[in-house]
Parts: C-alpha cells; sequence; structure tokens
C-alpha cells in the first residue's frame, strides 16, 4: 500500500494545487492534513483572536454577573457568560490543535495574551459601567458577532467550522437572553429608559469598528482578502457591517432609540446604508491595548493566572486512578 | 494503565450518548491534567443543554488516527449493490408469481411490533 | 404537617429552615459566580460554573416555597433582606479570598474546594432529611434537587482529594484550607435557635444526627488523603443561623442588590 501513497511524495506546489482543489470544491481541511504555512498561519491568527477574545468577552459582562437585579437574570446572565467562556475553550483547542506542529501549547498562547503578543477584538476594550451596557453587550455586541461567525459557518477548515456550529447555536440563546434585558429597559422606567440610550450611545463607535475597516487603506492592514480567498469566509466587513445595519437598525429605531449618528440612513437607490464612520486612528489604538479598559482587564486575567499558578503545578504530575 | 504523566494540559476526546439506546458520538476535546478531572469537565463543557445518558474521555495519544495519505483507503467503488437491497429489486415482482409479497425493509423491521395473524 | 394544619410555633419554625436553607445556596452560589472567568483552568471555569447556576436554582427553588406562604416574593427575599434577616451559615458568605471580583482577586482555590466539597456533603446529608420532611413542598423539592447533587460531589470530591494527595505546596494549602473550613463548619450543620421546633414538626432531623451522618459522609474521603479528622468543627466566625454575620455578607449584600435597588419599584 505505501507505494500507492503518492501525496507526501508530491512538490510543494502539486501539494498546494491540490489543497486548492480540495478547498473550492468544498472539502473540508483537517489538523493532520498538510496545509500551506500561509494557510496554518492565517487560522492560528485568526482563530488564536477569536479565542482570546471570547475570553476577554466575558470580563465586561462579568462585572455584571454578580449584580444581576432578579434570580432570573442572575442565571441568564451567568449561563450566558459560561457559555462566552465556553466559546473561548472551543476556539483556544481548535488553535492548540493547529499550534502543536510548531510545538506551543494553550500555556503560550494565554502567556502570549498577558505579555501583549495577542491581540482581543476591539468591543472588550471598552468600559460597561451600567446594567445596560451587559444588556446592550448581549444584544448588539453579539448580534455582530452572529454576524461574523455564521459568514464562516462553512469554513475550509473544518475544526473551525464545527466549533463553529456549537457556537452559534448557542448565540440564539445570548441574542434572545440579550433582548430581553434590553426589552425590560426600553419598556421600563424613565430612568431604565435612559440608562439604554446611554448604552447604545457608548457602543455604537465600537460595534462599527467590530467589523474591521472596509478595507487595507484604512488601517494598513487587513486580513479579509487571504481569508476570502482560502474560503474561511465569504463576505467582506463592509458586506458585514452593512447586514449588521440591514437587521439592527429597524430594531433600534422601532425602541425609541436614538442612534448617536444623524447621517445614519439607508440609500434606496444604491442599496446601502449610509453611516459616519468611526475613527480608525482610535480603533488601532484600543486594539494595540490601549483602549480605555486594556490594561485594567488584562491585568484581572494576569492576576487570577498567577493566583492559581499552583493548582496547575500540582496536577501536572498526578497519577491517573486505574 | 496511564501512569505518571507530564504537564497540566493533557488533551482528551469526549464522546457521549444522549439515550441509552443511542450510539456514543464524538463531541469535542477538551484539556485536563488526567482523566479524572477530564470525565469531570465534559459534560459540562460541551453538552450543557442536551441530555446525556453515558460518557467516555479517552486520552487522544490512545487514538491511532489516519494520516491525509491513509484516509485514500477509505474510498471504494460504487459497484457493490450485491450488498444491498438494491441489488435484490427483482424479488418484488419474482415473489408476486407465487402471490407472496416481497419482504422489504420496513416489512422485515416491522416484525419487532404484533404480529398479525 | 399540610399548610392548613400549622401552629403559629411550626410556621415560625419552617420559615426560619427555609430561610436557613435558601440563604445557604444563594451566598455560595453568589460566591461562585464571583469565581467565573477566574477558575484555574477554562474547562473548570465552565463546569464550576453550572454547580453555581444549579445552586442558585436551589435557593430560588426554596424562596418560591417562602413566597408561597406569604413571606414576600422570591426576588425580594433574596436581594432586598439586610444582613441582620439573613440566616445562611458564616462559612458560606466568606469571601473567596483577598481583593474583589473586579480588582486583584487574590482568590484561593484550596478554601473553595475545601468549603464546596465540605457543604456538599452536608447539604446531601441534610436533603436526605428533607426528602421525609412533614411538610410535603419542602419534601418534594428536596427530592429534586438531590438529583443535581450526585454531579456536584463528584466534582468537589475529585479536586479535593487530587489536591490533598498532590505533594508540597498543594498539600499545605489544602491542609490549612481543611483547618479554615472546620472552624466555621459548626455553623453550617447547626439549626440555630428555632432547631427544636423544627425537629418537634417533623420538619427534619435533629442537628446530632444530621451532624453524625455528615461526619460519616467525610470520612472516607478523609481516609483517601491520609489526614487526621479536623474535629472539632466550630463558629469562629459567629452563628449565622442566628443572624450573626460578618463585613463580607454587607459587601455581598451591596454588591448583588446594587442594581436591584437602583430604580426602585423597576422590572428588570
Amino acid at each position: 500500500m505505501a507505494a500507492m501513497m503518492t501525496f507526501t511524495r508530491l512538490s510543494n506546489e502539486e501539494k498546494y494545487e491540490r489543497f486548492m482543489q480540495r478547498i473550492e470544491a468544498g472539502e473540508k481541511i483537517e489538523a493532520d492534513d498538510w496545509m500551506p504555512d500561509e494557510y496554518r498561519m492565517t487560522l492560528i491568527k485568526l482563530i488564536a483572536m477569536h479565542a482570546v477574545s471570547e475570553i476577554m468577552g466575558a470580563l465586561p459582562e462579568k462585572e455584571w454577573v454578580p449584580k444581576a437585579p432578579s434570580l432570573r437574570r442572575k442565571l441568564g446572565i451567568m449561563a450566558k457568560v459560561q457559555d462566552e467562556m465556553g466559546h473561548g475553550q472551543l476556539l483556544l483547542r481548535v488553535a492548540e490543535d493547529l499550534l502543536a506542529p510548531l510545538g506551543k501549547t494553550r500555556e503560550d498562547l494565554i502567556e502570549d495574551l498577558l505579555n501583549e503578543r495577542l491581540k482581543f477584538h476591539n468591543v472588550f476594550h471598552m468600559p460597561a459601567p451600567t446594567w445596560a451596557d451587559a444588556g446592550l453587550i448581549g444584544w448588539l455586541v453579539d448580534g455582530a458577532a452572529i454576524m461574523t461567525q455564521t459568514n464562516m459557518l462553512d469554513a475550509s477548515y473544518g475544526p473551525y467550522a464545527r466549533a463553529l456550529k456549537r457556537i452559534c447555536a448557542e448565540e440564539v440563546f445570548h441574542a434572545q437572553h440579550g433582548e430581553s434585558i434590553i426589552l425590560a429597559l426600553a419598556e421600563g422606567t424613565k430612568e431604565q429608559k435612559e440608562m439604554l440610550q446611554e448604552a447604545l450611545n457608548r457602543w455604537w463607535e465600537a460595534l462599527l469598528m467590530f467589523f474591521g475597516p472596509p478595507t487595507a487603506d484604512t488601517t494598513g492592514t487587513s486580513k479579509q482578502d487571504i481569508t476570502i480567498k482560502y474560503r474561511i469566509r465569504t463576505k467582506t466587513n463592509e458586506q458585514l457591517r452593512q447586514d449588521f445595519f440591514t437587521k439592527y437598525v429597524p430594531r433600534i429605531w422601532a425602541l425609541g432609540l436614538k442612534i448617536p449618528d444623524e447621517t445614519m440612513h439607508f440609500d434606496k437607490e444604491k442599496g446601502q446604508w449610509i453611516y459616519r464612520q468611526p475613527d480608525w486612528e482610535k480603533f488601532k489604538q484600543i486594539i494595540r491595548n490601549n483602549g480605555p479598559k486594556s490594561q485594567e482587564r488584562l491585568e484581572l486575567r494576569r492576576t487570577a493566572y498567577k493566583q492559581n499558578a499552583w493548582v496547575r503545578e500540582a496536577l501536572s504530575a498526578v497519577r491517573t486512578a486505574g | 494503565m496511564a501512569g505518571k504523566e507530564q504537564g497540566f494540559y493533557q488533551v482528551f476526546e469526549v464522546f457521549s450518548r444522549k439515550a441509552p439506546d443511542a450510539p456514543m458520538q464524538h463531541q469535542f476535546s477538551l484539556l485536563a491534567p488526567n482523566e479524572e478531572i477530564a470525565l469531570v469537565m465534559a459534560q459540562e463543557n460541551f453538552m450543557r443543554r442536551e441530555p446525556v445518558a453515558d460518557l467516555w474521555v479517552v486520552k487522544r495519544d490512545y487514538i491511532r488516527r489516519m494520516s491525509e495519505d491513509e484516509k485514500a483507503a477509505l474510498k471504494r467503488l460504487d459497484n457493490k449493490d450485491y450488498r444491498l437491497t438494491r441489488g435484490y429489486g427483482d424479488l418484488k415482482k419474482r415473489w408476486r408469481k407465487y402471490e407472496q409479497q416481497a419482504f422489504d425493509e420496513k416489512e422485515i423491521l416491522s416484525w419487532k411490533g404484533e404480529i398479525q395473524r | 404537617m399540610s399548610e392548613k394544619h400549622v401552629d403559629a410555633n411550626g410556621r415560625e419554625a419552617l420559615t426560619e429552615l427555609l430561610f436557613q436553607l435558601a440563604d445557604d445556596d444563594f451566598l455560595l452560589a453568589y460566591r461562585g459566580s464571583e469565581w467565573l472567568g477566574l477558575a484555574p483552568h477554562i474547562e473548570e471555569d465552565i463546569a464550576f460554573s453550572s454547580i453555581s447556576q444549579d445552586t442558585m436554582g436551589h435557593a430560588a427553588m426554596y424562596y418560591q416555597l417562602l413566597e408561597h406562604l406569604g413571606c414576600g416574593s422570591a426576588d425580594e427575599l433574596a436581594h432586598a433582606r439586610p444582613a441582620s434577616a439573613r440566616r445562611n451559615a458564616v462559612l458560606l458568605e466568606r469571601a473567596n479570598g483577598p481583593g474583589h471580583y473586579l480588582r486583584e482577586p487574590r482568590y484561593d482555590w484550596a478554601f473553595t474546594v475545601v468549603r464546596h466539597y465540605f457543604y456538599t456533603q452536608a447539604k446531601r446529608v441534610r436533603l436526605e432529611s428533607l426528602t421525609k420532611s412533614s411538610y410535603a413542598p419542602l419534601a418534594e423539592v428536596a427530592a429534586k434537587i438531590q438529583v443535581e447533587l450526585h454531579y456536584h460531589l463528584l466534582h468537589w470530591h475529585t479536586w479535593f482529594v487530587q489536591l490533598t494527595n498532590a505533594p508540597g505546596e498543594a498539600r499545605t494549602r489544602m491542609t490549612k484550607a481543611i483547618q479554615d473550613v472546620a472552624a466555621d463548619f459548626a455553623g453550617v450543620l447547626t439549626l440555630g435557635a428555632k432547631g427544636t421546633d423544627m425537629v418537634r414538626c417533623g420538619l427534619i432531623d435533629e442537628e446530632k444526627v444530621l451532624t453524625e451522618n455528615t461526619i460519616a459522609a467525610l470520612a472516607p474521603a478523609f481516609a483517601e488523603v491520609g489526614l487526621e479528622w479536623p474535629m472539632p468543627f466550630g463558629m469562629k466566625h459567629g452563628n449565622g443561623r442566628n443572624g450573626e454575620h460578618t463585613p463580607d455578607l454587607d459587601e455581598a449584600l451591596a454588591t448583588l442588590s446594587e442594581v436591584y435597588r437602583a430604580v426602585p419599584h423597576a422590572i428588570w
């Protein structure tokens, strides 16, 4: 049988060609399969960032877990933040398997995050000072995340696609959890309504930034072309942002909320939403861990990681039973 | 069995069965320092919203996996209808000659219930 | 004891017991919720959160029994009662460690494991007794809660044995945590000043029986880790059943009711 196995004897160009044929035919690439370095590195960067963003993303909402205003809300937000950690777990596993041939493990990934070599999503650098922020994160930040994640459900990399299927199934609960908090506030007292409007004002720019710059010219780099080439995703940043507007802007208006951008409207002729660009310079600063809460949240994670080091050390050499 | 393992982060594959008569299904993988901890983590990490009737964790090192080359060995020709009911489609007509019904899959599987006399 | 035939003492004993059960689970679940995102490893973070959710769910069931008895709404009972009205054991209100869940959380995993393991064993024994309670709605709730305790016990027993049996620093930390938890554990086992009435009305077994059964449940684990039994149990930081509490509880109540109190009479 060995004689028939020709794949290992192919030249790198032939391997690459076969690889591209496979993904163009809709086949899934698995962790142990041959893949071009560019594909592996693109996936590692994308998925590791996605993973640590879930984990860092748990922190702004976590602030509100012990404070949630009723038993049901306490349980709901606990389950929601638990899911975020769960998504982090799924994605870390996918990234770790891609990193294994490079001799890297979860420890390296977590340390890269803590040492600021691995960046996390812009939205999770922002403050969440009220309960309405917790609701808004669940409603709109998760809404934006659903847009980008469903866009990758058919990703050519099998393990990522499978993780995303699990994640998106749970996002449906997250969307409804967020809507439930928001509707209670929107239908609540004057104070509650104000709290909600203020949260929207605070988050609007970060939400626009969530999808990334429209073109590489805006910020200097953009991975969107490579990810589309390798069939990891299909839509561009701008398409996703427009999709988000289409789904969410009418709902925001329907609740009587004001979007803090007076230019925001749908241009029927062009078939697209017109909006004011966020400050992309600020975006660059934020993702370099210079956002309002970047350092505080990293420090929280560093403290917890250091504080529990003894547990990991203790069990590193425990005999398994049996 | 495993003996002394090194490192906190060992990879375990998690399998579960939804109901006592359902097959074991692969769910996902997790990191744990040993199989006892892995077992205690498994359900809540991957099956928080579905029933679980049984659960396995298997250290990934113990799984013999296929390489990309070896997966070629999984392919076969579509010329084996002698293994399938569709290779025996003539029976219906032939039994008719004897005024008998053919026992197709639907008929045979119905025998687990009460049989009309 | 049916709802219709409760004498005044019996009713007081019943609500007192329900407050003990509800507040115990509520405060420990709250402490668990503070850990979210900070556990020693991500997989455990997720598993632990399920246990905290279960436990808060149990508290909610007890608060609902109190609501049916006309003591106020479950949310009000959970969020609005002052420290002096709380009946939880002091052990369960104690902070997870120095620091705050948002700033410098120097949380102690050894204390958390030992506290949860000890409490879960005591809870299991108590539930077994409650399934025979003369107050049928409580007996029914207890039987339901029992179902989820198997996982909690498996989980905490695994951590307890593995960390205590690990060499070096871990064993030292666990031994210290055991002493620390034992010093307040009598506060979990006591039924407080109304205990005699609770037993007289057949609501629950007497304290002595519950204590013996809890010790019997914990003993095999101590044999497994080769440690001396940490007797006697104490109430170093006070008897929560009688409304004696620590500043840790004040801090917890302020946090957990912050939003609830922010807009009075609002619906959230």
